[in-house]
């Protein structure tokens, strides 16, 4: 399953889990409108990190953080590469 | 079998959790700078048993830009990580006036900000297993004073705050967050009482007798187990009955 296609998978099935509804998640849509929260989001990471070995944020200087939906894929699409 | 953390475990009370804890049948990884021999005896003992085990990991806790690399780490040899007890500390003592600022910066380094950067990553873990179990090892110094140990006092209050709000941010996921206060035991850590002072503490406790190792390391494995999980954010007093 291609990266992003996982995330998007992740994402609907945490919030799902934490009862939160989600926007439609558009690679555009601001994270923080998304409906997850910061421990949604903490769930996410550390899901990541245990699929595929990888925590791009710790490395991330705070003002490349991402801002998008697509910003957050993109930032594991590069750090697969 | 549960992997479990337990800090500071080669003496004293982190020595008496891994043993309560393997003996639970919990797989405790014990984290220490150096193993010794009462670690590797009770390490022996465990694996013999064959109810738990206990596996010894190198690690000097003061280097906290290495716990990032040491979580990675333990989640890759043992699996996912169940629990963590932070127990591991420094016990100086001394009047606060008398105390050079680098004895404090250590203290406070060691006793607040490595348990808190470890939690944060070993919490993976737990975040993706949406259970797990954090003991705090505090004091009853955290709630009631003693002279000439205001610094040590400062750091093991600090572990209550973390304690509480802690549990708040992680219970919706079913992971408890836990304190646990101990009186004076008589570990390496106390060792700088005199004997007057021990049996002072002791001839005050309601018990009249000392707080012991076990009686700290059950109320442990107590909080750890699947009979405490309604229990979270609380500060449990195990001092033989010194503040009652």
């Amino acid at each position: 399953m291609a990266m992003r296609d996982t995330i998007i998978e992740m994402m609907t099935n945490i919030a799902q889990q934490q009862r939160k509804p989600l926007a439609p998640l558009q690679d555009d849509l601001n994270l923080l409108s998304s409906g997850l929260d910061s421990l949604c989001i903490a769930i996410l990471v550390a899901e990541l990190d245990e699929e595929f070995g990888i925590d791009p944020l710790s490395s991330t200087d705070d003002h490349n953080l991402p801002v998008t939906v697509g910003d957050f894929i993109r930032l594991y699409e590069n750090a697969m590469q | 079998m549960r992997n479990i953390v337990v800090t500071g475990a080669s003496r004293g009370i982190g020595l008496g959790v891994a043993r309560k804890l393997s003996a639970s049948g919990f797989h405790v990884i014990a984290i220490a700078r150096t193993s010794g021999a009462e670690l590797e005896a009770a390490t022996a003992e465990a694996n013999t048993n064959g109810i738990g085990q206990i596996s010894f990991y190198e690690q000097d806790l003061s280097r906290i830009d290495m716990l990032s690399e040491t979580a990675h780490a333990l989640r890759k040899r043992f699996g996912l990580i169940y629990g963590i007890i932070n127990n591991a500390g420094l016990g100086t003592s001394g009047l606060l006036c008398n105390m050079p600022e680098t004895e404090i910066e250590c203290l406070t380094q060691l006793n607040i900000v490595s348990p808190l950067v470890l939690t944060k990553h070993l919490l993976r873990s737990m975040l993706v297993a949406r259970s797990g179990r954090i003991v705090n090892i505090s004091s009853i110094v955290a709630i009631t004073g003693y002279q000439g140990i205001s610094a040590y006092s400062a750091t093991k209050a600090a572990m209550l705050g973390f304690t509480r709000s802690l549990a708040r941010e992680v219970g919706s996921l079913g992971i408890t967050v836990n304190a646990v206060l101990p009186g004076f035991v008589d570990t390496e850590m106390t060792l700088d009482l005199d004997e007057a002072a021990r049996r002072k503490i002791t001839n005050r406790n309601a018990l009249r007798r000392p707080t012991m190792i076990d009686d700290v390391a059950s109320m442990v494995d107590y909080l750890v187990s699947d009979h405490a999980q309604g229990i979270t954010g609380t500060a449990m007093v195990v001092d033989a009955g010194t503040t009652a």
